[in-house]
């Protein structure tokens, strides 16, 4: 779109998400920007124009900003699903649920089929089986599909996979394999399943596959195409790609140089991505603001950085303040785990925070987020400096003192809403209890003490969908059709405006996108129904067009 | 014959920040007589000797990532591969874990293939010990590490006020790991290497001196003589580590290994190259050893 032509496109509705003129009937475009917002009558102004009325009959909006997402999203679409509920691939392509054993053999058989080389492991993802009923899938049944060729199976959770029995021989697992996570039968013989990465990494072959998956290029496509899918027009890859790799940075240039790429993306440099030691200089600082200054583009962005503090609510490795977890399992020390000694965090933060950098750390417990709040504290006493924007990410029980404290400090909070519907009864019942669970992912909090905050997917942990997830903040639904936690619940009003607005600020991006202004970036969500219009607990069923990126249309679901 | 020959041996050095564990890592690669490759995971504390890095830097690898737990995006299995490649091969590879990492965790790569995980070595800081293992925050971080080890390396001898106080904590937390004392995280390799027994051991270091038995046989043993062994050592010896014959299964080689009060027995990984018959080695403080240490091997025949 290097011409100066302008575009003008009118809709049903355009919610701007702009206070000063939330609606209007009609967008110009010249170029990659937003010439004006209003009626035809006032954007002719600007001089001849094309009239486009593609969109006429649906509602236009900002393109969503998922502010917490991982590359990973694409990358497992490399691979056969066989979960258990129904998933739709980047290019359209519905995935039925594998609600059996068999209908994983099935579907794992078929795949079986289609590869042509026959030492090629065949790798899947997705089982889940807490939801299969009956006994769990082992090696024999994946040796129904093939005893030649290897298989491995990765199930949701990450921390497991099955194989069969060509991979355990190849792989040399037998029943004499000392490795902790190696499951064995009641004969001593492995049975197939392998617990935690430790075992998982001695079936090399298919453990690597989805590591290495996810640095190709078709990657960093499948998750650009899964935004397009649900109205995303800007991700933000979390601190996944190791930008130390030698071709990683010129692997995301080619990808958003291409007009076709239908996303922006921030990619935040991982803390932990540490590519050299040092005591007294931090290499990830000069790194990240070298990416900042010199390697952006309109479509690849930088300047936030990512650190992980502790572990998550649901693994029961989260560090949640007394009195800790309700029904941990056997054997739990407690509390969860740190994952950067709690008293290097002030020197941490303080290294990015003078360079200007903007730090994002993970905090599931509300322990942990103490513990980054005050080394937000100590930076900013040592180092003064306006409009910082450090962000609490999950910010799952961060309590209403903390919220004071972080608008006080000027930090910004991204809020792990999808937890509410896909995890909210196990946290009352077993994780964290029902008082606390019902003020988990405290947006309506968040709001009253006036920190910004935004809410988000973390996919591929869960599915990316910027309509479930403001679904998920505006109804507090869990899975089993209980509200938890009604007083946390937020307007449509707002949860849009943590969609859009406050998640393209927290990534300093505000000035570019998130709301539908003169200068700001054309990028829009297109739906076909009015998210002012549904009743809130239709939020997330309103079909998704597509998107505009930068003035130029993306259809969902296409290749 | 070496016990598991063709493996490369692994030790695990975790503790908390700030116990001493790149000095003891730097200690090592100055003391040690086999080949040594090192394996840093931390978020930025690590600061190896630069002098050792310069001539070891080829044997040296940084995990690029921090956290050994999330390794299905990190280089942990990447790195564990190109230490395999390296010519001529380690013999040994040591794992320094970061200041918050549960060891054990990181202790349950060291079975991959190629590899036998010989001990987990924890350092303690003897100053800050008692104040850490108390700490709201990093108590339940460090106490879970010393659970883990199979040596503590008691650190900083020399700079504390309460010894006593510091050891009670560790006999508390840990009574089975084997106990050793340092200042600058000097300890005797004899007591962290299992491989190194067989080797002459280095009198220069501080803490102690140590002597060290071998037993040699070529029928199988029985298992009840192998734990009557343990049951009559003298409770100063807590090191036994070799290779064994089993009576109830002689055409599997295992490895015998004795750490403090805990042992265990496993199938040697590199089954082509396992060695007929036992070898058995025994180190202990200097006159600690009967002579007739092995008498309960030799009677089960
Ligand atoms: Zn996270
Ligand atoms: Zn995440």
């Amino acid at each position: 779109m290097g011409d100066a032509s302008v575009k003008i496109f009118t809709a049903k509705r355009i919610i701007t998400m702009n206070p000063a003129l939330p609606f209007a009937e009609a967008i110009a475009v010249r170029g990659d920007r937003i010439l004006g917002v209003g009626t035809v009558e006032d954007l002719a102004q600007w001089g001849d124009y094309e009239l486009s009325e593609q969109f006429k009959d649906h509602i236009l909006m900002p393109g969503f900003v998922e502010a917490h997402t991982h590359v990973l999203a694409g990358a497992v679409w490399e691979f056969p699903y066989v979960g258990f509920y129904d998933r739709a691939d980047p290019a359209g392509r519905t995935w039925l649920g594998c609600q059996t054993i068999a209908s994983v053999v099935d579907r794992l058989a078929e795949c079986e089929r289609d590869l042509s080389d026959p030492d090629q492991t065949l790798v899947a993802w997705g089982l889940d089986p807490i939801f299969l009923t009956g006994e769990r899938l082992v090696a024999k049944h994946l040796d129904q599909i093939s005893t030649t060729r290897p298989i491995f199976v990765f199930h949701a959770s990450g921390h497991l996979a099955t194989v069969n029995s060509e991979m355990m021989r190849r792989s040399g697992i037998d029943r004499h394999t000392p490795t902790p996570g190696v499951a064995k039968d009641v004969d001593g013989e492995p049975n197939g399943e392998l617990q935690e990465p430790a075992a998982m990494s001695l079936a090399q072959d298919g453990f690597a596959a989805i590591g290495v998956a996810m640095m190709s290029p078709n990657a960093k496509w499948n998750y650009a195409r899964e935004a397009r899918n649900c109205g995303v027009t800007t991700i933000a890859d979390l601190g996944t790609t190791r930008l130390t790799m030698e071709g990683q940075l010129e692997a995301w240039r080619q990808a958003t140089d291409d007009p076709n790429y239908p996303a922006r993306v921030v990619v935040a440099v991982g803390h932990s991505d540490s590519g050299s030691e040092s005591k007294d200089s931090n290499p990830m600082v000069s790194l990240a603001v070298r990416l900042r200054d010199e390697e952006e583009t309109a479509k690849l962005r930088f300047g936030i950085v990512k650190l992980v503090l502790d572990g998550s609510i649901q693994g029961f490795t989260a560090r949640i303040s007394w009195p800790h977890y309700v029904k941990p399992p056997p054997g739990h020390p407690g509390n969860g785990l740190w994952l950067i000694p709690p008293e290097q965090l002030a020197d941490i933060v303080s290294s990015y925070h003078e360079a200007g950098l903007t730090v994002h750390c993970h905090c599931n417990g509300d322990e942990a987020a103490q513990v980054f709040i005050d080394a937000v504290e100590t930076a900013l006493q040592r180092h003064p400096r306006w409009d910082h924007r450090h962000t609490v990410q999950h910010c799952q029980l961060t309590t209403t003192a903390q919220y004071k404290q972080m608008a006080a400090l000027g930090m910004n909070a991204n809020i792990f809403s999808n937890h509410i519907f896909h995890w909210g009864d196990q946290h009352a019942s077993t994780t964290v209890g029902e008082e606390r669970a019902a003020g988990m992912d405290a947006c309506a909090t968040a709001e009253r003490e006036g920190v910004k905050f935004s809410v988000h997917s973390d996919a591929p942990i869960t599915p990316m969908g910027h309509l479930h997830t403001a679904w998920c903040a505006v109804n507090r639904l869990t899975a089993s059709g209980r509200v938890l936690g009604p007083e946390e619940r937020i307007s449509v009003a707002k949860a849009l405006e943590a969609c859009t607005l406050d998640a393209a600020h927290q990534l300093r991006l505000d000035h570019d996108i998130g709301s539908l202004e003169a200068g700001k970036l054309a990028d829009f969500a297109v739906l076909e129904e009015d998210p002012f219009e549904v009743s809130p607990e239709e939020l997330k069923d309103i079909p998704v067009w597509g998107t505009v990126v930068g003035g130029t249309s993306h259809v969902a679901g296409s290749k | 014959m070496e016990p598991s020959e063709g493996l490369m041996e692994v030790s695990v050095i975790g503790g908390y920040l700030g116990a001493g564990k790149t000095t003891l890592v730097n200690h090592i690669l100055r003391q040690a007589s086999e080949r040594v490759a090192v394996m840093v995971n931390d978020f930025g504390e690590i600061n190896i000797d630069q002098a050792l890095i310069d001539s070891r830097s080829e044997n040296t690898i940084s995990l690029t990532n921090g956290c050994i737990c999330c390794s299905l995006v990190d280089g942990f299995v990447s790195a564990l591969e190109s230490v395999m490649s390296f010519r001529p091969k380690p013999t040994r590879l040591v794992i320094e874990a970061s200041g918050v990492a549960d060891p054990g965790a990181v202790a349950a790569y060291g079975h991959g293939p190629g590899l036998a995980l010989d001990a987990v070595v924890v350092v303690t800081d003897a100053v800050r010990l008692c104040e850490q293992v108390a700490d709201p925050l990093i108590g339940q971080t460090v106490a879970s590490q010393i659970d883990a080890a199979d040596v503590i390396v008691l650190n900083k001898i020399d700079l504390a006020d309460n010894l006593i106080a510091a050891k009670t904590e560790l006999a508390r937390l840990n009574p089975d790991a084997l106990l050793a004392y340092a200042s600058h995280a000097e300890v005797n390799l004899d007591l962290l290497f299992g491989r190194e027994i067989v080797r002459k051991s280095d009198p220069t270091s501080q803490v102690g001196t140590f002597e060290s038995r071998s037993h040699e046989s070529t029928q199988p043993i029985p298992r009840a003589a192998l734990e009557a062994l343990v049951e009559n050592l003298p409770p100063e010896i807590q090191r036994v580590k070799g290779i064994v014959r089993l009576a109830e299964a002689p055409h599997v080689a295992m490895v015998f290994q004795l750490v403090g009060r805990n042992w265990e027995l496993r199938a040697l990984a590199d089954r082509k190259n396992s060695p007929d018959g036992n070898r058995l080695v025994v180190i202990g403080p200097k006159g600690s050893i009967p002579m007739q240490w092995d008498d309960a091997l030799s009677s089960g025949n």
